[in-house]
C-alpha cells in the first residue's frame, strides 16, 4: 500500500467509524470529548480546555423514529438524526455539547437537548458588520468559556486559547492547500475520498489531522498530473452526504474540484485573525466569514464567489446540494440559479437527505446532467 | 434496420421498435413497471405484433427507472434525454416538455436542436404525479380513464391544497363526506397536479411550444388544468406514453449509425 493509499484508508476509517476514532484519540491523549453541532462554533476554546472537539453532523441512513416526538417532520435530516442519537444516548459520554443558533431548527435543538451531557448554546450576531456585533459575540464566548470550565473542571487561559487558535489556523491553511492540490488529482482524490478527508477532521485531534493532511498533500504534489476525461464540478450546500450520492458522481466520472459545503470548505474558509484578546479574535472570525447562507450578507457575495470558483477551477458545472428542508439554502438557490443561467454555467440542484435509502432519482438526474454536455 | 427502445417506468413498461430511425412499427405499453412482469410482456407484445425478435434489433437502448435491469440493452440513457429526443422527433417545435409519469414529474427545456439545456424533476414526493391520481381515483371510485370526463362536467374547481398525497387523500374524503360533486373534486385534484407540474415548468422559462408527454398527458383534465395555470397552449404529444421509449429507439438508431 502506498503512503497516499494508507492515509486515505485511515481517513476513510475515521470518517466511517467516528466512535472508534474518538476512542482512539482519547486513548492517545487522555482528552475528554466535547460535541460541536453544526455549523460554526469556537472550537478553539474547547481545544484550549484540553478537550477533544467532536463534530456532531448526524449519521447517514440512520433510522429515524424517536426523534419524531420532538421534531416536526420538516426539520432537516441532520437534526433528525442528531435528535435520534440524543435520545439513544449516543452523546452521553460527551462532557458537553456546543450548539450555535444560525437557523430556526438549531435554535430549538439547543433549547430541547435530550442528551445527558450539558448543552452550551450560544448565538452568533447576524448584524455582523457592526463593531458591537463583536462585543456581543465576545460576551457569548465568555459564557461558552465559563460553561466549559464548569463542565470540564478546568481553567481556560487566554494563552491556551491563543495557542489553540494557532493549531486551528494551521489546520485550516493545510486543508485549504490540500484542496487546491487535490483538484489536480481527481484520479486519486475521488469525491468519496475527498469527503472522508474533510469529515475525518471532525473526529481527529486537529494537530494530527494537520500532520496527515500535510503528508498527503506532499505525496500528491510529487505525483505526475494526469488529464481528466470526465467532468469537473463544484459542490455547494450544507453537506453532500450520504456517500451513495458521491459514489454516483464517481460512477459517472465526475470529479469534485472545489466545494462550498458548510460541512467541508466553509469550515476552513476564514482564519482567526491576529490580535491580543483571543475571544475578540474568535469573534472577528465570524465577522470575516463570507459566502455562507447562514451568515447575513446583504451583498450576497456567495453568488459571485461560486461563479468565480467555476472559472478558477475550470469546472464544467455546479451541483447545488440542497439539504431537504434547509430554509437558508432554499433562499439562496434562486439567486444563484439566475446568475448561473445568465453566465451560462451548467448547474444542477440535487435534494440531499442524509437518511435517503433510494438513490435512483439522483442517479437519473446525474446521468441526465452528464448527457447534457 | 430495426432499433429498439425500452422504457421501464415505475408504473408501466413501454417498448418501441423503429424501422430505419423513422417508422414506428411497434409501440407497446403494459401498465406494470419495474420489478414486475411488465417489461417482459411489453417485449412479447412488440415481437408478436411485428414478428421480429431481439436478433433483428441492430441496437437496443433502455431508459426509465428500470433501465439498468435490461440485459439485452446495448446502452442505458436517462429518461430526461430520451423524452427530449422523442418529443423533438414528434414535435420539432417543442421548447418545453412537461412529462408526468407514475412517480416522477419533469420539466425539460430544449434548444432548437432538441438538446436538453435544463431540466427539473419533482423531489421525493408522489404529489403531482400519476401515483397521486391513482390514489385519488381509488378514493373517488372513478376509473383513471374516466377522470377527464368527470372534470369536463365540473361547475367549480374545489381546492385540494395539501402538499402531501396522504393528507390530500383525507382532504378529498372530507369533500366527499360534505357531498361535494365528484366532478368538482376531480377538477380540484387535476388542478393540484397541474400546480405541482407548473411549479417545475415555470423554472424553465416556459418557451413555446409547450408539449406534454408521459401517461398523465392522456388525461385531458390535467392538460386543461396545466394550460389554464400557465395561460398557454399545451400540445399533447401523439401517443404520449411511448415518448421515452421512442427517444430510446432513436438513440439506438444513432448508436447503430455510429457503429457503421
Amino acid at each position: 500500500m502506498s503512503k497516499v493509499e494508507t492515509i486515505l484508508a485511515n481517513m476513510k476509517a475515521v470518517a466511517a467509524n467516528p466512535k472508534q476514532a474518538i476512542a482512539d484519540a482519547q486513548a492517545k491523549t487522555g482528552k475528554a470529548a466535547v460535541g460541536v453541532l453544526p455549523v460554526y462554533a469556537p472550537e478553539e476554546i474547547v481545544y484550549a480546555a484540553g478537550a477533544l472537539p467532536v463534530g456532531c453532523w448526524g449519521k447517514a441512513t440512520k433510522n429515524i423514529s424517536k426523534a419524531r416526538t420532538y421534531l416536526p417532520a420538516f426539520a432537516c435530516s441532520i437534526m433528525q438524526s442528531i435528535m435520534e442519537m440524543e435520545l439513544e444516548g449516543v452523546y452521553d459520554d460527551l462532557k458537553a455539547v456546543l450548539v450555535s443558533s444560525p437557523c430556526d431548527t438549531l435554535k430549538c435543538m439547543g433549547q430541547k437537548w435530550k442528551g445527558k451531557c450539558p448543552v452550551i448554546q450560544f448565538v452568533h450576531p447576524q448584524n455582523r458588520n457592526l463593531e458591537s456585533a463583536n462585543v456581543f459575540l465576545v460576551e457569548e464566548y465568555k459564557l461558552v468559556r465559563k460553561a466549559l470550565e464548569e463542565a470540564l473542571d478546568v481553567t481556560i487561559t487566554d494563552e491556551a486559547i491563543n495557542k489553540a487558535i494557532d493549531v486551528y489556523n494551521e489546520n485550516r491553511q493545510a486543508v485549504r492547500k490540500f484542496l487546491e492540490v487535490a483538484a489536480d488529482y481527481p484520479q486519486v482524490i475521488d469525491p468519496v475520498a475527498r469527503h472522508a478527508i474533510m469529515k475525518a477532521r471532525f473526529f481527529m485531534d486537529k494537530a494530527d489531522h494537520t500532520a496527515a493532511i500535510k503528508e498527503l498533500t506532499a505525496e500528491l504534489e510529487a505525483m505526475p498530473k494526469e488529464a481528466w476525461k470526465g467532468k469537473k464540478v463544484i459542490l455547494t450546500g450544507i453537506t453532500a452526504e450520504p456517500d451513495e450520492f458521491l459514489e454516483i458522481l464517481k460512477e459517472f466520472d465526475i470529479a469534485v474540484v472545489a466545494d462550498d459545503l458548510a460541512q467541508e470548505s466553509r469550515q476552513v474558509r476564514v482564519d482567526v485573525p491576529e490580535g491580543d484578546e483571543p475571544l475578540m479574535r474568535l469573534a472577528k472570525q465570524w465577522q470575516n466569514m463570507y459566502g455562507c447562507s447562514l451568515a447575513t450578507d446583504r451583498d450576497k457575495d456567495r453568488i459571485p464567489m461560486i461563479c468565480d470558483m467555476v472559472e478558477k477551477y475550470g469546472a464544467d458545472a455546479v451541483i447545488y446540494c440542497q439539504m431537504k428542508f434547509c430554509d437558508p439554502e432554499e433562499f439562496d438557490y434562486p439567486l444563484l440559479y439566475s446568475k448561473m443561467e445568465e453566465k451560462e454555467i451548467r448547474n444542477l440542484m440535487i435534494e440531499i437527505d442524509q437518511q435517503a435509502s433510494s438513490f435512483e432519482q439522483i442517479r437519473t438526474r446525474i446521468q441526465s446532467f452528464v448527457e447534457m454536455f | 434496420m430495426y432499433t429498439m427502445g425500452i422504457d421501464i417506468g415505475s408504473a408501466s413498461s413501454k417498448v418501441v421498435i423503429l424501422k430505419d430511425g423513422n417508422d414506428i412499427v411497434a409501440g407497446e405499453v403494459i401498465q406494470f413497471g419495474t420489478g414486475s412482469s411488465g417489461p417482459q410482456r411489453a417485449l412479447e407484445a412488440a415481437f408478436e405484433k411485428t414478428g421480429l425478435s431481439f436478433a433483428d434489433m441492430t441496437k437496443v437502448v433502455a431508459t426509465g427507472y428500470g433501465r439498468f435491469s435490461v440485459e439485452q440493452a446495448d446502452k442505458q440513457i436517462s429518461e430526461i434525454s430520451c423524452h427530449a429526443k422523442g418529443i423533438h422527433f414528434m414535435v420539432p417545435t417543442a421548447r418545453t416538455i412537461i412529462d408526468i409519469g407514475g412517480q416522477d414529474a419533469k420539466a425539460i427545456k430544449l434548444d432548437k436542436r432538441g438538446t436538453v439545456s435544463q431540466f427539473f424533476m419533482n423531489d421525493k414526493c408522489a404529489a403531482g404525479t400519476g401515483r397521486f391520481l391513482e390514489v385519488m381515483s381509488r378514493v373517488l371510485e372513478v376509473k383513471l380513464e374516466e377522470m377527464a370526463d368527470y372534470d369536463s362536467r365540473a361547475t367549480e374547481v374545489v381546492s385540494v391544497s395539501s402538499t402531501c398525497t396522504v393528507f390530500a387523500e383525507s382532504e378529498v374524503i372530507s369533500h366527499l363526506s360534505n357531498e361535494i360533486p365528484k366532478e368538482n373534486i376531480i377538477a380540484g385534484v387535476h388542478a393540484s397536479v397541474a400546480s405541482k407540474a407548473c411549479g417545475l415548468a415555470y423554472r424553465t422559462g416556459l418557451e413555446e411550444d409547450i408539449v406534454m408527454s408521459g401517461g398523465v398527458a392522456q388525461n385531458a383534465g390535467v392538460v386543461r388544468a396545466i394550460s389554464r395555470e400557465l395561460q398557454k397552449n399545451v400540445i399533447v404529444a401523439p401517443n404520449p406514453q411511448i415518448i421515452g421509449a421512442l427517444g430510446a429507439a432513436l438513440f439506438a438508431y444513432d448508436e447503430a449509425m455510429k457503429a457503421q
